[in-house]
């Protein structure tokens, strides 16, 4: 069973994760994709801590890719968390197999347009997520179970036209 | 509130403290609604800051904790909703390097009174147990009686 929920958001770890899609799916296993916590003795232990009775591992993006197949296997569930686009679509050009990304959180930053109340995006994403469609990858945009989940195409005319 | 209460035995008499300054970072209007709680009960009072996380990515919420803490001198309290949210996490990334800040989760109304009523009498490390304590206190069970 394993892959539960593939969730890009710029929180990792928080509130939604941990709550609303934690209690609805109840995952065994979390695994961050990502380079700079990976790197960072006192960011793995924050996030490793951040969901009591969730196995939570921080990994290079490298090594989730590595495991990404592995882990698809293994009895019980899992999810997958990564910070943006670019880590998604580096995780998918090393073989990983992502079938639908949820698009959780990305949040307003100086040059991001706004694709929707918590996703803003700017070029640098938009090549990214041209790229993961391009590769099977289907981008939906959900931030709770609660909330429907809406084809990233259908709120961003800018990719409907590339 | 009337001094000389169940403080008065933690407190070393006669050596000023300073007043321990707090943020509460919470989710929505949590932070702010509790603040207007509290003036309900305890009437008005300053020197607390609040912080949403509305619309905040990780990196903006741990920049704007930063900033509304890089002012204590000595060391203050972020008081948070819940552990494993983004308040909490970005708390204490933005912590790093702030040894003299503690970070509390779990905060609701008999905390933030509690803290009210005693952070011009302990330093940061007490008070930050006292709430703990306080705060697994206030939640109690009681049931209703068959006639």
């Amino acid at each position: 069973m394993s892959w539960m929920t593939q969730r890009v958001d710029d929180r990792l770890i928080h509130g939604q994760v941990v709550i609303a899609w934690g209690e609805r799916l109840r995952p065994d296993r979390i695994v961050i994709a990502d380079d700079a916590a990976a790197s960072n003795d006192w960011e793995r232990d924050l996030l490793t801590s951040a969901a009591p009775g969730v196995n939570v591992r921080v990994l290079t993006v490298t090594e989730a890719a590595a495991e990404h197949g592995a882990e698809a296997q293994r009895a019980g569930g899992a999810f997958l968390l990564m910070r943006d686009l670019e880590t998604a679509l580096t995780l998918v050009e090393l073989g990983a197999r992502i079938p639908v990304l949820t698009l959780g959180g990305l949040h307003y930053a100086p040059g991001k347009d706004k694709i929707s109340d918590y996703v803003y995006l700017d070029e640098a994403d938009r090549r990214a997520a041209r790229s993961l469609i391009a590769r099977g990858v289907r981008l939906e945009v959900q931030d709770v179970p609660a909330s429907r989940p809406q084809p990233l195409e259908s709120l961003d005319p800018a990719l409907r036209t590339a | 509130m009337s001094p000389g209460t169940e403080a008065d035995a933690a407190t070393s008499k006669g050596v000023m403290t300073t007043r321990v300054p707090a943020l509460l970072v919470m989710h929505a209007d949590l932070a702010s609604a509790l603040l207007r709680a509290a003036e309900r009960v305890t009437g008005p009072f300053d020197d607390v800051t609040v912080l949403s996380n509305d619309g905040l990515s990780g990196p903006e919420l741990e920049r704007r904790i930063e900033e509304a803490v890089a002012g204590w001198a000595h060391g203050g309290l972020v008081l948070t909703d819940f552990w494993g949210g983004s308040c909490h996490i970005c708390g204490s990334a933005a912590l790093r390097g702030h040894g003299e800040i503690a970070l509390l989760t779990g905060i609701n109304l008999p905390v933030l009174i509690d803290y009210l009523h005693n952070r011009d009498r302990y330093g940061v490390d007490e008070l930050a147990e006292r709430l703990s304590r306080k705060g697994q206190e206030s939640i109690r069970v009681q049931h209703g009686r068959a006639q």
